[in-house]
């Protein structure tokens, strides 16, 4: 046995070597090729010595200087034969300790602000549409959506955040991040809004250091569902939310305070899974609302799950498919002829998201296309509890995007958007009864001067369906967009 | 730190043991090698963010690395978003190489962050970053705020044009490795002395560098400014099919970019810069700036613009119908275009157009 391995051993040794240099026909070759190696064997024997005492010297302990490690291979050289001589200060240093005295700092510069990132964003626009009503009311009364249909025109409890014909102040936002120490990453984001609330939208405390490609977060969060919703504002392709995330989330989309597990599995392709726990405060999809009638669900009331997968598609193509889903506890209170009405349920939501992304590599993006969409439905089963009769509304909507680099710094794109494609609503007055669908279809140019300044042009032209009447409205919007501060990381 | 043992014999081994497996003991030991040799042929997966960085960790490790690029050559590496497969490809890496002067800004740390991967994050031992003991240039000596356009604070990041800093990006990529996989040490050792060998050889030709008998005392001679004088006196000159001796003759000569990406370039190389095309870095010039550079560079005698293919041709062709300036395209990153698919490939590719404009 032992035999039998020292000869499969000696063999494979030995058609390994002649594999790897191939056949050397005369002796005179291989005498040179032995003369070659001796002198490497030589060489990198005090290539080793050198580079080992530049590591301990690095590690802080010194060994052997590296001026004595260099000194070996001259002095050999030297015994040989009519080589020119060179400058004495050439003869005895070694390169890269010359350049260590050229070059002060003999390590990667480090940024002077490293541990705080600041940024700030400015966004602003010149505004008009010739609604007769603000928009974003206009979309409160969206049949089926918002209201319920009997409490119709009361309670305009919402505070919104619609642009007025004119100059708006759209959005201010401050961010702050930081590696905390070597556990955990924070950062939050605070944003002012029409120059008299000031919002916390994000504040996050994350870990970096856990095993097994688990990341853990807690604070207010973005939640991770869909596409959209965990981009701010800035980083949006158009100028405003899409009418499916307004409808279901309000116009800063879901975000809640609570937890996010996530977990990057150890997968040739992208495959993300998510789950997150929250308060659920949302008023559009999981409101709790103090009342004496309303029975007191404990937090957290509001759960989500969610998946990413991306298949590798090369260097030029990049695509990215998710599946969400998300239920709550939701809780409604409404004042109607002199009487508070109560309402107590449960929301769930189901979402796939879609995007492609093409990479011409063109000057400044000149050629890049992007496709998007995302689609959710929600079905919504509540109970009004001052005479518990049922109100049940199944309900979707979705857009579409797609933009295009039309030359260096400069895109166009479209967006097409749906809401109330399946529109079925139940209530104990009316029975089953289904509403048209509402739909938006918006066109947007946009410059960006520079990484940190961007001028965009969007026109929409909104269709909605209401109780009395369709509404219908053209909307114009100019917007400059500016970001100070540390230089952003451009997320997929 | 996982160990690795890179064994490019094992699979030999497995299938000579294969082949003389005729008998019950042979087939199980056979079945034990293939098991060990799997596990053993796991090779270092090495992930860099430029091509360049790809090709010079190759000629260092050999067979022993799996070396990747996020980027492809062809693209301009600040323009770049993260994309899930940066990610994957970020979480099984043993090690992240990257320019660093803040050429990955826009996207180096969503990729990293995204990642979970411990071991490549900035400051840990698998992340490397071999701008260090180069000597930056363009670094802003005034507080220069971001009115001056796309500026890099510590320095222009394009260093890699200059085969000086060719050489320590491979020494900086070789003592790295020693470290962290010191079973193979003396692979790369041996693999950095070729290396530099063969980029001494490429840069003042094989005869100077055998007669001088070290390429490094060339390299020292040059940086003090000395290797003129060295070669007058004792009557030596660059081979002419070398990068130094091929540019020789056009010493001085002034040569127009579109971007500041070619500095340390035509720096090394002793060339003028007449200017770039671009108004600020990172600012598209525009038609009436192009036409104000006219008597610029007439008064200077520009006879090139030197650009890379993917920004638009359009502003140097109004300059060449102005001026007769010929049009140098050409790749400046690893795999950016034909005749560039390794390091010495590229700057060969370079020094060869540029010499040939010039010539004419």
């Amino acid at each position: 046995m032992n035999k039998a391995l020292v000869l499969c051993l000696l063999g494979t040794s030995m058609f390994c070597c002649v594999f790897a240099q191939g056949t050397p026909n005369t002796a005179k070759e291989i005498d040179e090729l032995k003369a070659q190696m001796q002198e490497m064997r030589k060489l990198y024997d005090a290539r080793i010595a050198q580079m080992q005492a530049e590591i301990d010297e690095l590690k802080g302990k010194k060994t052997m200087t590296a001026e004595t490690a260099i000194m070996a291979p001259v002095a050999d050289n030297q015994t040989s034969s009519n080589v020119p001589p060179v400058p004495a200060v050439v003869e005895k240093s070694d390169l890269y300790t010359q350049l260590k005295g050229k070059v002060e700092q003999w390590a990667a510069p480090v940024s002077k602000n490293a541990n705080l990132d600041i940024s700030a964003i400015i966004d602003m626009n010149y505004h008009h549409d010739n609604a007769h009503e603000e928009l974003s009311h206009i979309r409160e009364e969206i049949s089926g959506f918002g209201h319920h249909h009997e409490e119709g025109e009361e309670g305009h409890h919402h505070h919104h955040h619609g642009d007025k014909n004119g100059f708006n102040l759209h959005h201010i936002e401050l961010g702050l991040s930081a590696e905390v120490d070597p556990y955990f990453r924070a950062w939050t984001t605070l944003a002012f809004e029409d120059e008299e609330s000031v919002e916390i939208e994000e504040a996050v405390i994350q870990t970096t250091n856990l095993p097994y490609g688990l990341t853990l977060s807690g604070g207010k969060i973005m939640s991770g569902i869909g596409r959209i919703n965990r981009q701010h504002s800035h980083n949006w392709d158009f100028a405003d939310i899409p009418l499916v995330y307004d409808a279901f989330f309000g116009d800063h989309g879901l975000r809640e305070k609570g937890v996010q597990l996530t977990w990057l599995a150890p997968t040739p392709f992208y495959l993300l899974f998510g789950t997150e726990l929250g308060n659920g405060d949302n008023e559009k999809f999981s409101n709790h609302v103090d009342g004496d009638v309303l029975p007191d669900h404990d937090d957290p009331r509001l759960f989500t799950s969610f998946i990413k997968i991306a298949p590798d598609l090369g260097d030029k193509h990049a695509m990215q498919f998710g599946l969400n889903f998300v239920t709550a506890h939701h809780q409604i209170a409404e004042e109607h002829d002199e009487h508070e009405h109560y309402f107590d349920g449960r929301n769930y939501l189901y979402g796939i998201d879609w995007v492609y992304k093409y990479s011409a590599n063109g000057s400044h993006g000149m050629g890049d296309i992007t496709l998007q969409g995302e689609y959710f439905y929600r079905d919504s089963r509540m109970k009004l509890l001052n005479n518990g009769h049922h109100y049940e509304n199944k309900q979707d909507g979705y857009y579409l995007q797609a933009l295009y680099d039309i030359a260096p710094r400069w895109r166009i794109g479209a967006r097409w958007e749906q809401l109330g494609l399946v529109n079925e609503c139940e209530d104990p007055h009316e029975g089953s009864w289904s509403a048209p669908s509402s739909y938006r279809v918006a066109g947007v140019a946009d410059w960006k001067l520079s990484e940190y300044s961007m001028l965009r042009f969007q026109v929409a032209r909104h269709s909605y369906s209401t109780e009395e009447e369709r509404e219908k409205a053209w909307e114009f919007t100019f917007q400059l967009q500016i970001s100070l501060g540390s230089h952003p990381a451009h997320d997929f | 730190m996982q160990s690795h043992h890179g064994a490019p014999y094992s699979p030999c081994l497995t299938f000579y043991i294969m082949y003389k497996g005729k008998n019950m003991k042979n087939t199980i030991l056979f079945f034990i090698l293939l098991a060990v040799s799997c596990i053993h042929a796991a090779p270092i997966r090495i992930l860099t963010t430029t091509t360049d960085l790809k090709s010079i960790t190759q000629m260092l490790t050999g067979d022993l690395a799996e070396v990747t690029s996020l980027t492809t050559g062809k693209e301009d590496p600040h323009d770049l978003t993260s994309r899930p497969s940066f990610v994957v490809k970020a979480r099984q890496a043993d090690m992240w190489i990257r320019i660093g002067l803040e050429l990955e800004i826009g996207w180096e740390s969503a990729v990293l962050r995204d990642s979970r991967n411990r071991r490549i994050q900035v400051g840990a031992p698998g992340h490397l970053d071999v701008s260090q003991g180069i000597e930056p240039l363009d670094v802003p000596t005034s507080n220069t705020g971001r009115e001056a356009g796309d500026v890099h604070p510590h320095g222009n990041p394009h260093y890699w044009l200059d085969p000086l800093n060719g050489r320590i990006i491979a020494h900086n990529i070789a003592t790295r490795l020693m470290t962290l996989f010191p079973e193979h040490k003396e692979t790369f050792a041996t693999n950095l002395i070729l290396f530099e060998k063969k980029l001494d050889e490429r840069m003042f030709g094989k005869n100077l560098v055998a007669k001088v008998e070290s390429g490094e005392k060339l390299w020292l001679m040059t940086i003090r400014g000395e290797l003129d004088k060295y070669l007058q006196n004792n009557n030596l000159k660059a081979d002419d099919d070398c990068w130094l001796g091929r540019l020789a003759p056009f010493r001085n000569a002034p040569v127009a970019t579109y971007n500041r990406s070619w500095l340390y370039f035509l720096h090394r190389f002793n060339f003028q810069l007449a200017g770039e095309l671009e108004p600020k870095p990172g600012i598209p010039p525009s038609a009436k700036h192009l036409l104000s550079l006219v008597d610029t560079f007439k008064q200077k005698g520009v006879r090139v613009i030197l650009q890379e293919p993917f920004y638009s041709l359009k502003a140097a062709q109004l300059l060449s119908s102005r001026m007769g300036v010929k049009i140098v395209v050409c790749p400046n990153c690893v795999n950016g275009g034909d005749d560039c698919e390794d390091y010495f490939k590229m700057m060969d590719n370079l020094v060869v157009k540029l010499g040939d404009a010039l010539a004419k």
